[in-house]
């Protein structure tokens, strides 16, 4: 495929899931997989879970940086700014009409429905995400323990991200020290 | 000149934090500041970040920059809390390509990628806590939806974007 094409590609599949990244943007790992990976085999599994904490750790948009990552990864620094353009036009656009209409939409009824369902559907998003992701993510029972470990420091603290990721990173080095086993159990 | 202000104020609001709610304070002070918004406003950016597509860091770029010069001023903005990413992360985007295949950074990613999956577990399960069962109380409409859209998106294997406008449409009935 032509060079072009390809940053077109990437443009517009952005734009699409920005249209439909709704609740702080987790949900957009579960959509950039989907397109991505089992697609069009553009990026690996791998590559999506280590770009996540990643760009969760930098500062600055979270999936701003994650579509830089997904970006550079699939098309060098083009690709990485098509990436992340085409993620935040439909934002662009949709601003632009709610603020116009925002008094009106404020106080309607309707929109609070809608918005209320928008809303129901970010955590099974996520969730859905964590299923398909999970075998490439945990090898092992060290990986487990990372885990369940950052799992809980999450859930009861508001951390910041980079400490959490520094630490996992320095366990894996510790861990594994350079070996890589075959066994993957 | 607005423009270039517009841009660096964005561009500070980027490089200080970390993406979601830990923004608001960042933009708060920079649009006070400049008397681009009041307070009221401030709070009326989140609210419209709820309804749209897109995350609170852009969408609240898009909003003030709109507000005070227009498109032009939306898009000077929105560069500029882009600018992070756009310099940060490709660097470091850069550098793991390089290293592809080093021993110790696959030791370390070995690390980093449970970590990846507590993380967004965390975030569902605070997530969840908060849309679910707001102030205490139990949402049972929107755990209905969320339970409806689970099995269509997890066993039924509907597209992500279908499975949204599905759940919008189940929040008109049941909302």
């Amino acid at each position: 495929m032509g060079r072009c094409r390809r940053l077109g590609t990437i443009f517009f599949i952005m734009a699409k899931i920005g249209l439909f990244t709704f609740g702080g943007g987790w949900s957009i790992i579960a959509q950039m997989q989907n397109e991505f990976v089992d697609k069009r085999h553009w990026m690996t599994e791998e590559q999506v879970v280590d770009y996540m904490s990643l760009a969760k750790s930098f500062p600055g948009v979270m999936i701003i940086n994650m579509s830089v990552f997904c970006g550079y990864a699939m098309a060098g620094v083009s690709g990485a700014a098509a990436a992340a353009v085409g993620l935040s036009a439909p934002a662009l656009v949709s601003i632009a009409l709610v603020t116009y209409f925002y008094s009106s939409l404020r106080d309607n009824v309707w929109m609070e429905k809608i918005l209320c369902g928008v809303r129901s559907v970010v955590v099974p998003i996520i969730i859905s995400a964590c299923l398909k992701l999970r075998k490439t993510a945990i090898q092992g029972r060290s990986a487990y323990m990372i885990l369940a470990v950052t799992f809980v420091i999450c859930v009861l603290s508001e951390i910041n991200k980079l400490l959490v990721v520094g630490a996992a990173l320095i366990a894996g080095l510790l861990i594994w020290r350079g070996e890589i086993p075959d066994d993957l159990s | 000149m607005i423009y270039l202000r517009l841009f660096l104020s964005f561009m500070k609001i980027g490089f200080c934090s970390f993406g979601g709610m830990t923004m608001v304070p960042v933009i708060n002070d920079e649009v006070l500041r400049y008397g681009w918004m009041t307070a009221a406003e401030v709070m009326d950016i989140v609210a419209v970040a709820e309804m749209t597509p897109g995350s609170l860091g852009i969408n609240c770029a898009t909003f003030v920059g709109l507000r005070t010069a227009g498109l032009s001023g939306a898009l000077c903005a929105s560069l500029g809390v882009m600018m992070p990413s756009l310099t940060l992360s490709m660097a470091a985007a850069h550098f793991i390509f390089r290293l592809k295949g080093n021993k110790f950074l696959e030791s370390a990613l070995r690390g980093v990628r449970p970590a990846s999956m507590g993380m967004l577990a965390a975030a569902a399960v605070t997530l969840g806590l908060h849309t679910y069962f707001p102030e205490g109380a139990i949402s049972w409409n929107m755990i209905l939806i969320a339970g409806i859209s689970s099995f269509l998106l997890i066993r039924k294997k509907l597209s992500i974007p279908k499975t949204i406008l599905t759940a919008a449409v189940l929040g008109l009935i049941f909302g």
